[in-house]
């Protein structure tokens, strides 16, 4: 009886979106064993800050918090965007960004920078292949703003999961489902959970009919000069919203946090000049 | 009696009034049109009653004078059909009688011929709409009519169905087909469409031989999701699709597949797969990340939601029979169902292919549970007692004739057993359970007479 009850409040409750809800969530995946316990507070910072900023939502699900039967630990940002769609059930876009990354600006309002329909009809890359430098699967000519579900950037190498924005829906549901499978997960992709969303992409036209890609440096810009994957051209540059790390978790020469912390001070100093 | 307006006098002449009805038919005059509506009053002149002039005034008007209007054409027609009913009749000679001067010496019997034949006049609009009836459930059902009626889409709603029939399964350039295969094919192919034509559902029969689809790959059966999403194009405004194997018969041609199971999804279906799991999938999803849905055992438990009715055998899913309706999520299905990582890591070990694939996503993706409902086995997919029989007879799998099983599926019969054998006696078994009350009569006699003969013959040898 209760639980009827209850359940019939939460169908009844699907169109009435509560006060207050955020229309955006920041999901951000923190590995409690590769993080020191600043970095991870950092990290946390300078989400908060732009949340709060513009009124939106942040989650952090912890790679300690899911089961992934052996695979690589990148992988938690599936099952945690699941569970951040699970615990918003009325926000619309989930913001996914690596933990190796920052903010810089936070004034940039989403939906006026990429997710609004005539802005990301304006921005959207049509007819491109997908995954550089000639795949033969190439994006949608004709897709409408509104019906887009994933919005992706793409670099010299391929696609980048490390900044992208997921439309919760259905739709979210079996695109994260999918990429979950856990045959993709043990097939040894080479860059694991990055390679396996390329392979749904291109395989699965249900999916790529729901993907816009834009301009790299909208979501994705870097902090290094990596020449395979955009050079000069993609480094960030003061004003540009995000500055990814990109590729230091990898590389055993370089230390994220050590970048990072570099940034972070470059991001405090902006904060503190602009008044904020 | 009452006069429901004044007597009007007319300037052609003849009677003028409703005074001069018969008295009998005083109880019937409800409002009436005025009789200068009607135009080709010619021959008003000589014998001519109210009750003529009526009929023939809702002849030309073609509405009945009794009745609200607006009936609607049949009612229009029946009554064209029930004045013209009685057209062979004089009407002059009856006005003599009809007046209640009856002479007293009249014989009884001519009196009670006199009294039925005013009945059946008084009667005649109803025996008219009651030959209509007969007459119109005759032409419904012995012309294709009711066919049309069944298949169209917002009265029978049968188009909404389509009947996907795979012939000629592993066959092509894997193997030639016998007399023997030939006629198994013949026989459900016939069966099939005897159903559908009866129901008005749509039928497709595609062939399923093996096809090299690339150059460089066998897709062996996989053909089944290009095979549904063809037919899914080609019939646009079907609903359900339903898969059958080529080894399966339809036992009951009677069963209607909406009265049968979808006219009540929630009562003919489960959607909780713990009520028959021989896979001992875990079911629902434990983990917490998952939306209340997705962690629910039945979905949201609306019928709608529900796009995939699959039922199980012993070793699990079986998709010698389903149900899979058209809808988006649909489209994602069939879009991932086959994947070539999943392919290439499992083919050797996915035996059934498709169908163990469909396991392993209903396994192991969530979004597949919250659309996905099972169907008891033996509503769609029953087995002969050839299949699944280590442990003897299970009343969840295996045909009964007593309970007069829809389908039978003769899974696995190519695998060492006698499919067509098997056909054929399932044929003759639906043949004899569904025979016509006078086949069953003329079946007895001659049941009886061999009896008899067998009986007189034993005696025979008995005496010798």
């Amino acid at each position: 009886m209760i639980f009827y009850f209850g359940s019939s409040l939460f169908s009844g409750g699907k169109d009435r979106i509560p006060y207050g809800t955020p229309q955006v969530v920041i999901v951000t995946v923190l590995d409690d064993a590769t993080m020191s316990e600043q970095y991870r507070e950092r990290v946390v910072e300078n989400r908060e800050y732009y949340a709060e900023m513009q009124g939106y939502g942040t989650f952090y699900p912890n790679v300690s918090d899911y089961e992934l039967l052996n695979s690589p630990s990148t992988w938690t940002l599936v099952p945690g965007l699941r569970h951040a769609m699970t615990a918003n059930p009325h926000s619309t876009y989930f913001f996914s960004l690596s933990p190796h990354s920052l903010i810089m600006d936070p004034s940039v309002d989403l939906d006026e920078h990429v997710t609004g329909k005539k802005k990301l009809e304006s921005l959207m890359l049509r007819d491109k292949p997908v995954v550089p430098p000639d795949s033969v699967i190439r994006t949608f000519a004709h897709l409408k703003g509104d019906k887009i579900d994933l919005i992706l950037t793409q670099d010299g190498e391929g696609l980048c999961q490390g900044s992208f924005i997921l439309r919760r829906g259905e739709w979210a549901k079996f695109f994260l489902d999918t990429w979950f499978d856990p045959l993709y997960r043990s097939y040894n992709f080479q860059k694991a959970e990055g390679h396996a969303l390329e392979h749904v992409v291109q395989w699965h036209p249900t999916i790529l009919t729901k993907l816009a890609l834009v301009p790299q440096k909208l979501l994705n810009t870097y902090n290094v000069d990596s020449p395979g994957r955009g050079g000069k051209d993609v480094m960030y540059k003061k004003g540009d919203f995000v500055v990814r790390l990109i590729g230091c978790e990898l590389d055993t020469t370089r230390s994220c946090e050590t970048e990072f912390n570099v940034l972070y001070d470059e991001w405090k100093l902006q904060m503190k000049n602009s008044g904020n | 009696m009452s006069l429901s307006r004044s007597p009007s006098p007319r300037g052609g002449g003849g009677w003028s009034s409703p005074g001069l009805t018969s008295p009998y038919e005083s109880g019937k005059s409800s409002p009436r049109r005025t009789y200068g509506d009607v135009k080709n009053n010619g021959s008003a002149g000589t014998g001519v009653t109210w009750e003529t002039a009526k009929a023939r005034s809702d002849e030309v008007k073609g509405h009945p004078s009794y009745s609200t209007q607006n009936q609607g054409f049949f009612s229009r027609n029946a009554r064209r059909l029930s004045t013209s009913f009685m057209k062979g009749r004089d009407f002059s000679d009856r006005e003599k009688l009809g007046r209640g001067r009856i002479p007293t010496h009249y014989d009884r019997a001519v009196r009670l011929l006199t009294a039925l034949g005013r009945m059946a006049w008084r009667l005649r609009l109803r025996l008219g709409i009651v030959t209509t009836c007969i007459l119109a459930f005759v032409l419904f059902y012995a012309t294709p009519l009711h066919r049309v009626y069944r298949h169209t889409s917002w009265l029978g709603g049968g188009s909404k169905y389509v009947i996907i029939l795979a012939a000629n399964q592993g066959g092509g350039v894997m193997e030639w087909k016998g007399p023997r295969e030939w006629a198994i094919e013949r026989d459900s192919v016939k069966n099939k469409k005897r159903y559908a034509k009866k129901w008005g559902y749509e039928l497709e029969i595609v062939d399923m031989s093996t096809k090299k689809r690339y150059a460089h790959e066998w897709r062996e059966s996989w053909e089944k999701v290009d095979t549904i999403r063809n037919c899914m194009r080609k019939y646009p405004k079907a609903e359900w699709f339903w898969w059958l194997d080529l080894n399966t018969f339809i036992m009951e041609p009677s069963y209607r597949l909406q009265s049968h199971i979808f006219n009540d999804l929630s009562k003919s279906t489960y959607r909780d797969i713990n009520e028959y799991n021989p896979l001992n999938i875990t079911h629902p999803f434990k983990v917490p990340y998952l939306d209340n849905v997705a962690r629910s055992p039945t979905g949201n438990s609306q019928p709608d939601s529900v796009d995939l009715i699959v039922p199980q055998d012993c070793g699990g899913f079986n998709l010698g029979s389903f149900f899979i309706h058209r809808s988006v999520w649909t489209d994602r299905l069939l879009d991932i169902w086959w994947d070539p990582v999943g392919y290439e890591q499992k083919h050797m070990e996915w035996e059934h292919k498709e169908q163990d694939a469909l396991e392993h996503l209903y396994t192991n993706q969530p979004w597949i549970r919250s659309h996905t409902a099972f169907i008891p086995q033996r509503k769609i997919n029953s087995f002969p007692m050839g299949a699944c029989s280590d442990n003897g007879v299970d009343s969840r799998i295996h045909y009964s004739e007593q309970e007069r099983d829809f389908v039978v599926n003769m899974a696995g019969c190519e695998w060492g057993r006698d499919c067509w054998g098997e056909m054929y006696n399932f044929r003759e078994l639906s043949n004899k359970l569904n025979r016509t009350l006078w086949e069953k009569f003329k079946d007895s006699i001659s049941d009886r007479i061999k009896a008899f003969k067998a009986k007189h013959k034993k005696e025979g040898d008995d005496g010798q």
